[in-house]
């Protein structure tokens, strides 16, 4: 999909997922973890000086 | 050869053209696409028939552009800095509307804007057909962000902390952010559920999350459509909650003033003939008020717009639900022109462009409050170049006084008797016609620009 010409505010999504709701509220967990995973794989590459792009987390 | 809106640039997928009276809009493939895809749905059938979306047909087009739609012309364009408390709410109740039935078959709107909104007949239509697209299954909606900062903050604004929405919209059309809006509440206010959740959490987030890429997360952890219809539910359970009682100040009160009632039936035959006369196809009533002559214009005919800078008695009047276009301003601080380049947005007198001016109950408002010369109220006048209803208020009107109680002579502009107004006319119009209303101390006059004015 292309995303549109609107700057949607990160923020702003995630909480998108709350406002959704119990279900929403998981969903939003799960993101949240996701990302959390995403830092720490950021930090190990890091540290071996060796930053792997592909586990930064891009827009589609 | 098309001219382009000046006000349509943002999307790259849609943008409005004008060929002589038509209105075109071009679209690219990808705009091609979604109209392909919006043009099939049971939701934009029923949309088009009961007035809800402008009316949309594809038309063909010989230029560069992968299709072209066609719409009808919108009789008068309005922005959301200039209109009332209840209309936003229903611009902001139809938005929500549609994105939940337009999700229903699969489609969603990509942003929330009442810039997409005009008024038709005193009825919200959203016109921004290139707004909808296909919606990707995991996707949030893009547009929420907008709707908070440009829909509910203006409303919440007015609703909880009793400031209006107009000047921050006419200074910032993007709206407050939750941040300042956080500011803005006071500490009660904030306790709100909405307040909670729209705006100080939202306000939280952004503010921790600026810049990140979250929409694979989300998809990722499951977020769907249905999460986005439960979202737009409370919303609009919230937004038709949010109340603001106008009735409190202002000119509500108006027509129970004497003189009101005595001279409205003259007022009305004088108006009545001159429309006659004159026959115009659009008329602008200044000062509307209650919109009891901006009505008589509508039952001639003639696309009306009602101008008037009192929210209060605005808002009664789209709430009565009239066909008049309502624009809340101050003729002394009109909308100028503004956005881009400064022609995104035209000014309010590029706008109205009429073939004849109502100034009831008017122009001592101008001279003796706002103290602008009778010279430049005149020059005001006739720079429409149309013909002009106007009346005449004299300085020892019961009203003039009472405007003039806290101010010496010397304070006022020279040229206020009748016999200054009437030579002031001469430099701009022939009068056609005058009535002296009740006692003497008010004349209408139905006024011809003069060949050489």
């Amino acid at each position: 999909m292309l995303f549109g010409y609107l700057d949607a505010g990160s923020g702003s999504l995630i909480l998108q997922a709350i406002l959704g709701g119990a279900a929403g509220i998981l969903v939003a967990f799960k993101a949240w973890k996701a990302r959390m995973m995403g830092k720490r794989a950021i930090a190990g590459a890091d540290s071996e000086s060796n930053v792997d792009d592909s586990a930064i987390p891009t827009e589609s | 050869m098309h001219r382009a809106d000046p006000g349509s640039f943002r999307d790259p997928a849609s943008h409005i053209v004008f060929d002589g009276d038509r209105v075109l809009r071009l679209l690219d493939e990808r705009g091609l696409a979604a109209w392909t895809a919006l043009s099939g749905t049971d939701f934009f059938s029923r949309g088009v028939a009961d007035g809800r979306l402008i009316d949309t047909r594809q038309v063909d087009h010989g230029g560069d552009a992968a299709a072209a739609l066609e719409h009808p012309r919108i009789p008068f364009v309005s922005y959301p800095y200039e209109w009332t408390f209840s209309m936003l709410k229903d611009a902001a109740l139809l938005q929500l509307d549609l994105l939940a039935e337009a999700l229903a078959e699969g489609i969603t709107i990509k942003d929330a804007t009442p810039f997409n909104i005009q008024f038709i007949e005193g009825r919200p239509v959203f016109i921004d057909i290139g707004s909808f697209e296909t919606y990707t299954a995991g996707e949030p909606w893009i547009g929420y962000r907008q709707f908070t900062r440009q829909f509910l903050f203006p409303l919440m604004l007015r609703s909880h902390v009793g400031v209006p929405f107009q000047p921050w919209l006419r200074g910032n059309p993007e709206g407050p952010t939750a941040g300042e809006m956080r500011q803005l509440l006071g500490p009660w206010q904030r306790l709100k559920p909405s307040a909670m959740l729209h705006v100080s959490l939202q306000a939280r987030m952004e503010e921790r999350m600026s810049g990140r890429a979250v929409r694979n997360e989300l998809r990722t952890a499951g977020f769907n459509a249905d999460l986005i219809l439960a979202n737009i539910r409370k919303l609009r359970r919230l937004v038709a909650d949010l109340d603001w009682d106008g009735s409190r100040a202002g000119w509500i009160e108006y027509e129970s003033c004497e003189h009101v009632g005595r001279d409205r039936e003259t007022k009305s035959e004088f108006l009545e003939q001159a429309l006659g006369e004159f026959r115009p196809a659009r008329v602008v009533d200044f000062g509307a008020n209650d919109g009891h002559f901006s009505e008589i214009a509508v039952a001639s005919g003639a696309t009306t717009v009602a101008v008037d800078g009192d929210e209060p008695v605005l808002d009664a009047l789209y709430r009565r639900g009239t066909e008049a276009s309502l624009v809340l301003s101050d003729l002394t601080n009109p909308s100028p022109s503004q956005g881009w380049a400064e022609v995104e947005r035209p000014g309010l007198s590029e706008r109205v462009r009429p073939d004849l001016v109502i100034a009831y109950g008017l122009i001592h408002h101008l001279i003796y409050t706002a103290s602008i010369p009778p010279t430049a109220v005149t020059g005001w006048l006739a720079s429409f170049r149309c013909p002009v209803v106007v009346e005449f208020v004299s300085p020892t009107d019961e009203m003039v006084t009472k405007l003039t109680a806290n101010k010496m002579d010397q304070e006022l502009h020279t040229g206020r008797t009748q016999g200054d107004f009437e030579t002031i006319l001469s430099d701009h119009f022939e009068i056609q016609a005058t009535r002296i209303l009740g006692e003497g101390s008010r004349t209408l006059y139905s006024l011809r620009p003069a060949l050489n004015g």
